[in-house]
């Protein structure tokens, strides 16, 4: 049975882009996050708190900054293609510019799910006990789908819009930056933040895939989840919309 | 039946054409019809003006230019990487604004850069033939026959990125083996081999040329045009200045002589001048780094004129000689009566 072109090209993605750095980075970085902060955080909240309060909160939210290394994924290999020439030889090949594109953002979630999934292993690793219901574990995989998207689109942008490596990786080191600790991926929002600091929060998609993996996760899930998934889901439609128009238009590297 | 029917299919069908390809672009239909091809990449100047040509099936076409003429314009348009300002085309029948992927299925490209999944040479054939869908068991029987027929079987587990540029082109040409072709576009594959890879480049094409493939190759080097091409463009500037078969070609400049002359540094600029001056409209001067080119209908004369330049300018004269008419003439004056209008 042949497979549709989407599929070749996602099994394209994973053949070609899953070496060992890439592997190292994309799980590696997120489970020492949760090792270190993990721990060090656990140890100045006072005595008497449970040893696994923090871990349960920060678990859901390392799962949720996978979304932001899936997007890093699908940036990359169109970084790569473009890099290698395999841009311009796949698309004098029997696909349209939208399968290839999609491909990317199919991997990419595909990776944040994936992603998601060796977090919550290493965190019942760390913590002995994890719980999630159905619905959350539903509610979970939405949000990382979303929220992979969204990255993935981010990153689409940066590369089709970026024209040097170095530019690209630095931009990109900036925005995983930011947008990690600009977050509710490891503290909750504090009203005690700076106006800017707490602004910024509100602004990062991220905050709100951290909120609704983390009610997920704890089986909390309330009207607020659905009202940040419908922003969330909105804010990844223009991504996603710019991202494409912005491919389309470079004449990514053969112009 | 496509060439790779030929290659890896049933013997029966093969019908070798020893003669030489012309024998087929004489009688085969056209698979690339383009009618008043335009193309501007920032609307202000044009890549392509008014580009107009056939080919036909099992024919090699040739688009001869120096750099920046306007043949990688032409390619990516052709193998509808880019959509052309103006103009319409059909690639085997097809319109490329409607039936892109359809036409990309058939045909194979051979880019001017190098383009390589991560992973080995074997690698990248199986990834080929799965992209193209051909099936799993004729991917391997494909791809076994490639590597043997372009000498890459000790180098299949090497990455591709590793390989030498010789390697890498002999790949990149059989990679696009691996999948049913009825087109071929080879835009400057030889760019950077040795003079013997370069050959067996070209031999490798023929082959499959006496098969029945079609071949666009686009170069700038003229004597693999003459070997490989039954047809030739000139084109200079988005325009296609002469086209014909590289025979007629030649014999319109039959009994013409190139003199290449060659003087001293200093005094290069004022002896072209005069000499420029001094050449009547039966002599085109063209000139280059190395010297100039002088192309004539009555070498006797020119050869005693370019003495006699010499003489009044008071310039010595480094290299002066005269040789047979060769596809280069063809183009050198081509591209310089553009020039000069």
């Amino acid at each position: 049975m042949e497979l549709p072109n989407l599929l070749k090209l996602v099994y394209r993605n994973i053949k070609v882009n899953t070496d060992y750095g890439t592997l190292i980075i994309l799980i590696g970085l997120p489970a020492l996050y949760l090792v270190f902060f993990g721990f060090g955080f656990q140890a100045l909240i006072p005595a008497g708190s449970s040893a696994s309060t923090y871990l349960s909160f920060l678990t859901p939210g390392i799962m949720a900054f996978q979304t932001v290394m899936a997007g890093t994924v699908g940036g990359s290999m169109l970084w790569a293609d473009r890099r290698w020439g395999m841009l311009a030889q796949l698309l004098v090949g029997p696909f349209t510019r939208l399968q290839y594109l999609l491909g990317i953002m199919l991997t990419s979630v595909m990776f944040g799910l994936a992603g998601a999934a060796v977090m919550l292993v290493g965190a019942y690793l760390l913590i002995g006990t994890i719980s999630i219901s159905v619905v959350g574990a539903l509610v979970i995989v939405a949000a990382i789908l979303v929220g992979s998207i969204f990255f993935g689109s981010l990153m689409l942008l940066l590369s089709a819009l970026v024209k040097s490596n170095n530019a690209y990786n630095s931009v990109q080191v900036l925005i995983i930056f930011v947008v990690n600790f600009a977050s509710t991926v490891f503290y909750p929002l504090s009203p005690k933040l700076p106006v800017i600091l707490q602004a910024l929060f509100r602004v990062n998609p991220l905050t709100y895939v951290a909120n609704v993996v983390r009610d997920g996760y704890a089986g909390t899930m309330a009207i607020g989840d659905a009202y940040q998934m419908a922003g969330l889901i909105a804010v990844t439609v223009v991504f996603l919309f710019l991202s494409v128009r912005s491919y389309m238009r470079s004449g990514v590297s053969f112009s | 039946m496509r060439c790779t029917d030929y290659l890896f299919g049933d013997e029966s069908h093969f019908h070798p054409n020893l003669s030489g390809a012309s024998q087929a672009a004489d009688t085969g239909a056209a698979v690339i019809h383009v009618d008043g091809l335009k193309h501007t990449y920032d609307g202000k100047n044009y890549a392509l003006k008014d580009v107009s040509f056939e080919v036909k099936k099992g024919e090699v076409f040739g688009l001869l230019g120096k750099n920046g003429a306007g043949k990688s314009t032409l390619i990516k348009i052709l193998t509808t990487l880019i959509r052309p300002s103006e103009g319409s085309m059909t690639i085997l029948g097809m319109d490329p604004s409607k039936d892109g992927p359809r036409i990309r299925k058939r045909i194979g490209v051979v880019q001017q850069d190098e383009s390589f999944d991560f992973t080995t040479v074997q690698g990248n054939f199986d990834l080929y033939g799965m992209l193209w869908s051909v099936p799993t068991g004729e991917r391997t029987r494909r791809r076994e026959e490639l590597l043997k027929k372009f000498g890459l079987e000790d180098i299949r587990k090497k990455r591709a990125f590793d390989l030498s540029g010789g390697q890498k082109r002999r790949v990149q040409v059989a990679r696009e083996m691996m999948h049913d072709v009825d087109i071929l576009f080879l835009d400057e594959p030889t760019v950077g081999l040795d003079v013997i890879m370069r050959r067996q480049l070209l031999d490798f094409v023929r082959e499959d040329v006496r098969k029945g493939l079609t071949v666009v190759f686009t170069t700038h080097n003229l004597e693999e045009a003459d070997y490989l091409c039954d047809r030739v463009a000139v084109i200079d500037s988005g325009r296609i200045l002469v086209m014909d078969t590289v025979e007629n070609l030649k014999n319109l400049y039959r009994g013409k002589k190139t003199i290449e002359v060659m003087v001293e540094e200093s005094g290069t600029e004022r002896f072209y001048q005069a000499l420029g001056s001094a050449l009547g409209a039966h002599a085109t001067l063209s000139q280059g780094t190395e010297g100039a080119h002088v192309l004539s209908d009555n070498p006797k004369e020119t050869l005693a004129l370019i003495l006699n330049v010499a003489r009044e300018t008071g310039v010595q004269i480094e290299w002066l000689s005269v040789r047979k008419d060769t596809l280069e003439d063809v183009f050198i004056d081509s591209v310089s009566r553009e020039g000069s209008e």
